[in-house]
Formats: C-alpha cells, structure tokens, sequence
C-alpha cells in the first residue's frame, strides 16, 4: 500500500507540475505577444488566457490536496480509492477543458462570466462553451469526493469538524494543544471548499441551462456572485493545503514541534471564516453590490490571510531560529514560500481598499499580486514537497538545482515587479493588445519568464529522474494511522 | 420503536393528506404540492420502511449493495414526478394521481429508508451537497423561466416555489452544516 501511496503521490505531482510548465508557457507566449515580439492572433491569446487561468490554479489545487492528503492521512483513515478516483476525474475534466479550448476555441476566460459562454460573437459554439462548463464541473466533483473523504475521516476520528478546528481547546473545555497543524489545515480546507465547489456546481448547470437555453437569463450580478464566491475560495485554498508541507517539514528539518497552541487554532478558526465571506472584494467595482457587502469585502480582506499568515510566519522563523537547520532544496523552498506569501499579501491588501481598487483593479497590478501569491508563496510550497519527496536522493541534487533555485526566486520576483510596474502604468489586464507606453514592461516579464521556465524545467527533471526513472526505494516516514 | 408503530405513522402521514380539506389547500398551491405534498409523500414510505419484516430486509439487500441501487430508483422515480408535465398529469388524471400516491411512498421513501443507513458516507455527503445546489438551481429555474410551466399554476405561484427552494436550500446547508460540528463519540485522536 505504501508503495502504491507514493507511487501515485508522484504522479499527482508530475502531472501537475507538467501542466504548470506548460502554462508558464503559454504565460510567455501571451507576454511577448503583449510586447509584440511575436504575432499572435487575439482569438489566440485570449484561448491562451483561458487556458493560463483555468489549469494553473486548477494543476496547483490538483498538486496542494495530493500534499495534503499525503500528510493528513498519518492522523487519519483516509480512502486509497477515493484519491485515485480524484485522479483520474481530475484529468478527464482537465481534458474536456483543454479540448474545449484549443479545439472548439473557447476563450471565455475561466470566470466563465454570464453572459459570455452563451454569447460569444460567433469565437466559439454550444460545443466549446457545454464542454468547457462540463469539464469545470467533473474536475469540481473530483475535489468534492476528495474533501468529502477529509472530512469524513477527521469526524470520524476528532468527533466533528469543530474538534478539528480545535473548538474544545479554544474554549477551555480541553486543556493542552489541539489537533495536529495539518489536520487543522484540513479541516478549514474542507469546510471552506465544501462550500465554494457546492456554489461552484449551482452557477455551472445554470450557465450550462442558459447556453441551450437562452431564454432563461441569470441576473448578472448573482452569476458573478457565485462565480466569484466558488473561484475566489478554491484558488484561496491552495495556499492553505500547501502550507501543510511548511508545518510538516520544517519540524523535521529543525527537530522542533508545531504545536497547536490556541493562538494558532484561533487564527485558523477566523480564517476559515473570513476565506467564505470575503470574495466580494472581487466585486468592490460593481457599484450596483449592496454596500454592506462591499465594507465586508474591504475589512475583511484586511482580516483575511493575516491571522494564519502571521502565525505560521513567526512560527516559521522561532522554528528556525538558531536551530541549525539544514537548508537545502526542500527547506529554501519552503522559507522562500514563506516570503512569497507575506510579500504577495501586501499588493493584494492594497488592492482591497475602494478607493484603491476602483483605480488598480483592471490593471496588471493584480496578476502582480497573485503571481507573487501563488508563484512564490504556494508553487515554492509545491516544490519544496517534491525535493522532500526524493529526499534520500540527495546525491543526485547539486549546484544545477540550488542555483536553479537562486534563478527561480530572483527572476520570479522580478516578474511580478514588470507585472506590478506595468499596474502603476496603468496597463490593464487581459488585454491582448498594449500601447507602446506598456511595452518595456511585457518583454522585460518575457525575458524573465524564458529563465523561469529554465529554472522549472530543472526541478521537474529531478523530480522525473528521482521518482520515476530511478525510482529510490527509501522509507517514508508513516504517521500511525498510515 | 416497533414495525407496527413506523408503520400507523406512515399511514398517518398519507391519512391526512388524503383529507379533502388537506388535499384541496396542499394542491391549490405549487409551492404545496412540490414541498408540502410530495415530501410528506416520501416521510410516508420511509416510515413504511422501518416497518418491513427483518426477513425481508434481508432479501431486499441481497439487490442493494451499499444502498447504491435503491438511492437511484428512489432519485428516479422522484425525478419523474418533480417533471412540471407530471405535477400537472398527477392533478388532472386519477390513474396517475394514484401512481404518484403509489409511487412516491413505495419506490422513494421506502427504498430510501431501506438504503440511507448503507450507504458509504461519502455517498451520503454526495446527496446533501448535490441537493442543496439543485436545489438553488431549480429555484433560480422557477424564478427565471419566462412561461408557466404547469398548466395547473399561475406564474406568480411558480416564483413563490422559486424563493422557497432557494430558501429551503439555505437552511437545509445550515442544518448540515452545523451537523457535522456537533462532536460524536471519536476514536482515540492521533495527536503529537
């Protein structure tokens, strides 16, 4: 069994970590179109966008709940099948995407917004639309299987998801520290996406119901609701199932503990919270929103990624404090997903002020911020698990991966500085032609993302040859429910 | 509770809504015949459910393998009488009136009480997320078709049904929601 975890572990990460190259790809390709280095059609570059948007966040979901479920099921019985049958949904779901968009041309972008998939001014047909609508909702089915088994198995063996979260410790009732840090993190995982895929699957067979049935309208602003409602919380949860690996692998490296003390179990109880109300901060430019809904949007965007972002970076750095870690592969990419993290809030808190956004929102400010979110905070999550995965291997790692690394964070950051930059010029997202005023800034993103691409190639080569090819036969450290 | 007692209450159930007075006020709305009438329907024949003899039970389950072929007879059939053109049979032809007070208590309450208790969890979690976002979709229906769709109701009645069932998907989220952070007896917690 053991064998087969680690096994289709791997794959879950190859799989995911090939279709992250791939987009960094098309990412470069929509970039030096923007800096007219190349032509490329706009019908193209807005399939590309869709494409870029869609399995990037969909690959680092898919490779975040492999993490998790990899290091929850040492506290708890989690099902063999069900993570295989999740697997294998995902990719059919991916498939139906990506054949709806490089096949059928659709290029609605992945926020799919009504009334756009059933009105596309003759880009794409019943076919592109019905197919892409389906595959978002065979891949949500595939993380609600997932999520339904998390959950499942931590009532089972905490008693509910309230003692998962700590509940008896928070209040006093239960002296000494709560569940372990990973099972916390899952379970605010699982409520939280729980939600946003139950959300997801109503507005889909709504667009899906329009696309044939036209005559059926949405009202827009309840679509874009919804949308936003599941999009923001499942993209938001990638950071939280990532961050597991933080708290599981830096105790090993440090041989100290991560407790879950009450701070810590307070933190993720707000997070849980704040993670499902806050997507109206997607909406602070509707001024048709109702306003309570647009000051929750802002105060809580304030409130949102702070208290577990606060707690698991100091707790990152006490850990770390002189305890004589030794920094490889692994740990440097779990440290730099610390500061990928912190510094990718900061744009993102901006953004989140009214006043703020009604100038910022439209532009490359925001993709500034998430790339430096999810590029250096969740991706560097996922790398790090996987050079702690072929950890044993340590031979086959040298100075082609550390400075790898070193190219990855400087020209990663860089980056999302051209992204940021081009913001404060107010070139505005998705947008697949640019003035020459916004061009500097988009072939100076497309260099930096040609020696990205390199640096990834890199780790995904390792990761290949480690667990694939040389297949190293080394002893994973099981929990005891394992 | 004894078969006999499950069963005086599943009769109960269908007693009272056979009543003229009951059946008028539940058929003279959409929002009565859709969650009024037709769940208490289906309350019925799980109460049936309960009543059946053990011997029984255990032919049944010899065709029901973790409850999975009863849970999809019971959507089936109830799929079939949610149709508007069936509402609308059901009102206005005897012969399907009493399919439907056949049907609705024999092969979904019955088959369901008969099959929830097997079911694996996860099947379980699959049901309640899958009706409470159908349950929003078929209320956002409702509201947003532009005809009526049973002859038997006017429009007005038709988006009252609507925001019920968006209504009643809130709640029934609450409701099971808050069930699974009510603490149940767990194993020994795996701690560090």
């Amino acid at each position: 069994m053991e064998a087969n975890v680690r096994k289709m572990t791997a794959l879950y990460m190859f799989v995911s970590g090939i279709a992250i190259l791939l987009m960094m790809v098309l990412g470069l390709l929509m970039l030096l179109a923007q800096g007219k280095m190349i032509p490329l059609g706009q019908d193209t570059f807005y399939e590309m966008m869709t494409a870029h948007g869609t399995f990037m966040v969909g690959a680092a979901a898919f490779a975040a709940s492999a993490v998790m479920w990899y290091f929850l099921r040492q506290y708890v019985r989690l099902s063999f099948p069900i993570f295989v049958t999740h697997f294998v949904l995902f990719l059919t779901g991916a498939v139906m995407t990506a054949i709806s968009i490089f096949v059928f041309r659709f290029a609605g972008a992945w926020t799919f917004l009504y009334p756009l998939p059933a009105m596309s001014a003759g880009m794409w047909g019943k076919t592109g639309a019905s197919l892409y609508l389906i595959g978002m909702l065979l891949i949500g089915v595939s993380f609600l299987l997932l999520y339904l088994d998390t959950s499942r198995a931590i009532i089972r063996e905490y008693g509910s998801l309230g003692h998962g979260l700590g509940w008896p410790q928070i209040l006093g009732k239960v002296k000494g520290y709560g569940p372990p840090p990973t099972v916390v993190a899952s379970t605010m995982v699982s409520i939280v996406n729980l939600v946003s895929l139950t959300v997801g699957a109503s507005v889909l067979v709504m667009s899906l119901i329009n696309l044939f049935q036209p005559s059926i309208e949405m009202d827009p602003l309840l679509a874009k609701n919804l949308i936003y409602a599941f999009g923001h919380i499942f993209a938001n949860s990638v950071i939280y199932m990532g961050v597991i690996v933080v708290y599981e692998i830096l105790p090993k490296y440090t041989n100290r503990p991560w407790k879950s003390y009450k701070i810590f179990l307070i933190a993720w109880n707000m997070s849980t919270l704040f993670t499902i109300i806050v997507y109206p901060h997607h909406l602070l430019m509707d001024f048709v929103m109702p306003k309570w809904m647009l000051i929750i949007g802002q105060v809580f965007s304030y409130l949102n990624g702070l208290p577990v972002l606060v707690v698991t970076a100091f707790g990152a750095l006490m850990i770390v404090y002189r305890s004589g870690i030794e920094w490889d592969m692994a740990s440097s990419f779990i440290f730099l997903s610390m500061f990928g993290w912190v510094a990718g809030v900061i744009p993102a808190i901006a953004d989140a002020t009214i006043v703020i956004n009604h100038v910022m929102h439209n532009t490359k400010w925001v993709p500034g911020h998430f790339h430096m979110y999810m590029g250096v905070g969740a991706v560097s999550m996922l790398f790090g698990f996987m050079y702690y995965f072929i950890r044993g291997n340590e031979r086959k790692i040298g100075y082609a991966d550390m400075v790898s690394f070193w190219v990855y964070t400087v020209f990663f950051l860089s980056l999302c500085g051209t992204f940021l930059l081009s913001g404060k010029v107010s070139a505005p997202r998705r947008w697949a032609v640019h003035f020459p005023e916004w061009v500097p800034y988009d072939r100076m993103g497309a260099v930096f993302a040609v020696v990205i691409i390199a640096a990834v190639t890199v780790f995904l080569y390792r990761f290949f040859v480690s667990v694939i090819i040389v297949q190293a036969k080394q002893n994973i450290e099981v929990g005891p429910r394992a | 509770m004894s078969g006999k007692r499950y069963a005086v209450g599943g009769a109960f159930f269908m007693a009272i809504l056979v009543l003229p007075p009951v059946l008028r006020w539940m058929e003279s709305s959409m929002i009565g015949v859709m969650l009024g009438q037709i769940p208490v329907l289906v309350v019925a024949g799980w109460l049936f459910g309960f009543a059946l003899p053990r011997r029984f039970i255990e032919w049944l389950n010899c065709w029901n393998e973790n409850g999975l072929p009863g849970l999809l007879l019971a959507i089936s059939v109830l799929t079939f009488w949610l149709l508007p053109r069936s509402v609308d049979a059901s009102l206005n032809e005897p012969l399907l009136r009493l399919a439907k007070w056949m049907m609705l208590p024999l092969l979904v309450g019955m088959p369901l009480s008969l099959s929830w208790k097997r079911l694996h969890p996860i099947a379980r979690g699959i049901v309640h997320t899958n009706a409470i976002s159908m349950l929003v979709v078929m209320g956002w229906l409702y509201l947003s078709v532009p005809v009526r769709v049973c002859n038997s109701y006017l429009l007005s009645q038709q988006n009252a049904l609507g925001r019920m069932m968006i209504a009643l998907a809130i709640v029934l989220a609450a409701f099971w929601s808050l069930r699974l952070f009510v603490a149940t007896t767990p194993n020994e917690p795996t701690t560090r």
